[in-house]
């Protein structure tokens, strides 16, 4: 073993090498304050084991970088310790350098000899930043796409070669296949080997210096190993420790697959860059224009730093002094702007929504990628796209949240609201947003038993919401004036008085049965997926519906009375020419007789001349759309267990009550509006 | 690396305290290794994935209205009818069609390979792997020879399956056929069902992989 080392030796003279690395002289003994280079580096080190490994399962492509992430996260061995030492690590490395940074000013260590040391450190600082900002768009989920849009956008107001420099970054004029094959580049290739360079020589350059020894006659003078090796070490374990502790219990989020059709208000930088997104949204920034504070602010602050060494040598004391006190007042602006972001945030509602839509897709698509038939060969993106239950919320509050509601929301979990009216316009003042009052039914249950069961039993409550409408109230003015109108009055019509009228009946101990067995009739003709229907009590309702089969007052009363075509299979080429003067209630509640009602509610079918609500034409409601909308409405989508928007109907009617009080209008405010069942369950 | 100017000398004296200096090597050297090893480990066992990962089960057959082009024992309907194989022992090949899954994607119905196809009297025609058991290039038919030949080692088969040379570790791979009418086994029938497999390479064992 010896003969060999020694042979190895005078090849190599390694010995020697070695003897210099490990044996430098620490004056004034090893302390913790020197340990914040080494935890660099050894992040550095962390970064290029995960890296590499991260880099053998990643693709880069626009249809193939999210769903490889994906995969590395959700599939492979130890994919998503790896990911999530990977990301905790990067952000490890911002906040080592940081305090590195902070360090070497106050210590002085930036003057000569060591000037050249101090500019290395700060290229290798860019070259981090530069990491951190192309591993970002990497996974090329919504987060990661729009923040960097937003970074190369920025890059593009650059005086002079902006555009280009956006253009070359991006590979072409918008992002595609080649804006992640170029940052792709850039972040384990170019990147990694300038830093590996310049560490070297800011390493070499420190070693020729040696440390800025902060107090000579702190202890005996000692070497590096294994005094000094010992603290750098510890330090580096606890780093470990920390990364490995996020990466096992929080892990590395990932949202939705990147889709530039699909705004995404949730968009925020990466943490440590929120001082600086903070910083460009004060008004009096803004005003400055993005020039002034993306470029030229940061371009000043990074000018003083670089010419900290200079400022030194030339004022002397008071240049230090100057120094010390900008890199402190940095910091604290830096960490004030970064806790105002978080503040902002915090209790900015809609970023909250807009927050927990992010996460409700970005789990969703997850779930859907996790599916029998993996990911679609067009891109994880069109999972989304062709999904009802993350298109139906947001083609029902663009559609349908105008007049209804679902569950008390506007489908995507936010209360509506009215834009607050104009006080004043010199100077502009507002009136603070007041909850909508709903113009039409809550369909948060809609074609549920909840449903049906109201519809027979509580059926002018369950429709009270028409009561705010517009339409209603003039309808109701002509109609005391005299007039005769003919509107849809959930008050009063043949329906309103057959339920308010049979209403003891229908609550005896005699027919408790048979309202049972009716909407279960009325439930298993809507049909809706994900519910399974006891076919006894199906018949027994349906030979109540058509027949009549009721006992005690009832008796003489059935649905197919009026509504002749119950029971009867919705027509897929209706024929209004048959159609009575009552609502058809085929298949009332289906995809199939939704689908019609969307597109034709005042059919002879259906609400004829009655009939308030606006009709969607395939002009207005593609039919891809309708048939998102109609199945998320069925539940006709694969199961999810992703977290539901919560049910916010006795929310709305607290708000609603609550302002109704405030307008001394509360007989005309169905504050308790809405069955109580159908209030308090949530969809299936 | 340069040398430096500053020569390093060991200040503190190592005999001083031999066994606490000892001690503390020791310790620094082990929690330098833990620090390493850790992610070392972790990324190495991240790179067998491979090997380490249990595969989950396969997508299931076919979809709602479609016909079943693959049973539970791996057979795979092929696109020929018994009828379109030469009556004179001529190979025909085809390609046969499977759903592929490839990490996130699953492929429906794909060209997955291709076997030769004989008619040897009246029972069901012999079913050859085209991947050639030497080192996997396609095995091609040379109707001058009347043999099966590989073009990237001269591996050469006789119409039977058998090597006619030394390059082959061992003949083709035949695979199992079966005759079917409506997927169901009939000695007569038309269909032609072929349990497509792949075998190890350049072994003289015919191992599945």
């Amino acid at each position: 073993m010896n003969a060999l080392i020694t042979w190895l030796d005078s090849r190599t003279g390694f010995k020697a090498i070695l003897h210099e690395a490990l044996y430098e002289r620490v004056c004034g003994g090893a302390r913790w304050r020197y340990v914040w280079g080494s935890t660099l580096v050894f992040t550095f080190v962390l970064q290029m084991i995960t890296g590499f490994m991260l880099w053998s399962a990643y693709s880069p492509s626009t249809r193939t970088a999210w769903e490889s992430v994906y995969y590395i996260q959700h599939e492979m061995y130890l994919g998503d310790i790896i990911r999530g030492l990977h990301h905790y690590a990067a952000q490890a490395m911002v906040v080592l350098m940081a305090i590195h940074l902070v360090q070497v000013i106050i210590d002085g260590a930036y003057k000569a000899p060591r000037e050249m040391n101090f500019w290395l450190g700060l290229v290798l600082m860019m070259i981090v930043l530069g990491l951190s900002l192309t591993g970002y768009l990497l996974p090329w989920d919504q987060k990661g796409y729009y923040a960097t849009q937003v970074t190369t956008n920025i890059m593009s107001v650059t005086p002079g070669v902006g555009p280009e420099v956006q253009v070359l970054a991006q590979g072409g004029t918008d992002y595609g296949h080649l804006t992640l094959t170029r940052f792709f580049a850039m972040h384990a290739g170019i990147l990694p080997t300038l830093l590996v360079g310049f560490l070297a020589l800011h390493i070499y350059v420190f070693r020729r210096h040696g440390l800025t020894v902060h107090n000579v006659n702190h202890a005996p003078e000692t070497t590096f190993w294994p005094d000094q090796v010992l603290k750098d070490a510890i330090a580096c374990l606890a780093v470990l420790a920390v990364v490995l502790l996020l990466a096992i219990f929080r892990g590395a989020e990932m949202s939705a697959p990147a889709d530039p059709a699909v705004k995404f208000d949730a968009a925020r930088p990466e943490w440590y860059f929120l001082f600086l997104f903070q910083f460009l949204r004060f008004h009096a920034v803004e005003s400055l224009g993005l020039t002034f504070g993306a470029i030229v602010v940061p371009g000043i602050i990074m000018g003083i730093i670089s010419l900290m060494p200079i400022t030194a040598n030339v004022l002397g004391k008071f240049g230090h002094n100057f120094n010390r006190a900008f890199i402190w007042l940095l910091a604290l602006g830096i960490a004030g702007l970064t806790g105002l972001a978080f503040y902002n945030d915090a209790n900015d509602k809609g970023h909250q929504a807009a927050l927990t839509e992010a996460r409700r897709d970005g789990e969703r698509a997850i779930e859907l990628a996790s599916g029998p038939d993996k990911i679609p060969v067009e891109g994880a993106v069109t999972l989304l796209r062709n999904d009802p239950f993350t298109q139906g919320p947001r083609l029902f509050e663009k559609n349908c949240s105008g007049c209804h509601r679902y569950n008390g929301h506007n489908g995507r979990g936010t209360l509506v609201t009215d834009a607050g009216k104009v006080i004043t316009t010199e100077p502009l003042v507002v009136s603070p947003p007041v909850i909508a009052p709903p113009t039409a039914a809550d369909l948060g249950s809609f074609g549920n038993r909840d449903w049906m069961t109201a519809i027979v039993m509580d059926y002018s409550n369950h429709f009270a919401w028409m009561k705010n409408a517009e339409w209603f109230k003039a309808a109701q003015e002509k109609s005391a004036a005299g007039e005769s109108v003919d509107y849809i009055n959930p008050g009063s019509s043949e329906m309103a008085d057959w339920t308010s009228g049979n209403l003891d009946s229908l609550k005896s101990p005699e027919n408790a049965d048979n309202v049972k067995a009716l909407v279960e009739f009325l439930a298993s003709e809507a049909g809706h997926s994900g519910t399974a229907y006891d076919s006894a009590l199906v018949e027994k309702g349906r030979d109540l519906a058509i027949n009549g089969s009721w006992a005690g007052a009832l008796m003489d009363t059935s649905c197919a009375g009026c509504h002749d075509t119950i029971g009867q299979d919705f027509p897929t080429q209706p024929d209004d020419s048959s159609a009575g003067s009552y609502p058809t209630l085929a298949k009332y509640g289906s995809a199939a007789w939704l689908k019609d009602f969307i597109r034709h509610p005042g059919a002879a079918r259906h609400y004829g001349l009655k009939n308030q609500m606006v009709v969607y034409s395939p002009q207005k409601l593609s039919g891809t759309d309708l048939d998102l909308l109609v199945r998320w409405m069925t539940h006709d989508y694969p199961e999810s267990t992703v977290h539901e928007y919560e049910n916010q109907l006795e929310t709305l009617k607290a708000a609603l009550a609550a302002s109704a009080g405030e307008a001394k209008d509360a007989a005309e405010t169905p504050s308790d509006a809405g069955s109580g069942n159908a209030a308090a369950t949530k969809p299936e | 690396m340069p040398s430096n100017p500053a020569e390093p000398t060991p200040a503190a004296n190592p005999a001083d305290k031999p066994r606490r200096r000892m001690l503390l090597e020791v310790i620094t050297a082990f929690i330098s290794f833990v620090i390493v090893a850790v992610p070392s480990t972790l990324g190495g066992l991240f790179f067998l994935d491979p090997i380490l990962r249990k595969r989950k089960a396969g997508a299931s057959g076919a979809t709602e209205g479609e016909i079943l082009k693959k049973d539970e024992a791996g057979f795979i309907r092929l696109d020929v009818s018994r009828d379109a194989v030469p009556e004179d022992g001529t190979p025909l090949s085809v390609t046969v069609r499977d759903d592929i899954i490839d990490a996130w994607n699953l492929f429906r119905d794909v060209p997955v390979g291709s076997v030769w196809l004989r008619r040897v009297g009246d029972g069901p025609p012999l079913a050859f792997s085209s991947v050639c058991p030497h080192l996997g290039c396609s095995v091609d038919y040379h109707r001058a020879e009347n043999e099966f030949f590989c073009p990237c080692h001269t591996s050469s088969f006789d119409l039977d399956g058998k090597k006619t040379n030394k390059i082959p570790p061992r003949g083709m791979d035949s695979l199992e056929v079966s005759t079917r009418t409506n997927g169901k086994e009939d000695p007569n029938g038309l269909e032609i069902w072929v349990k497509y497999q792949n075998f190890q390479k350049a072994t003289s064992e015919k191992i599945v992989t």
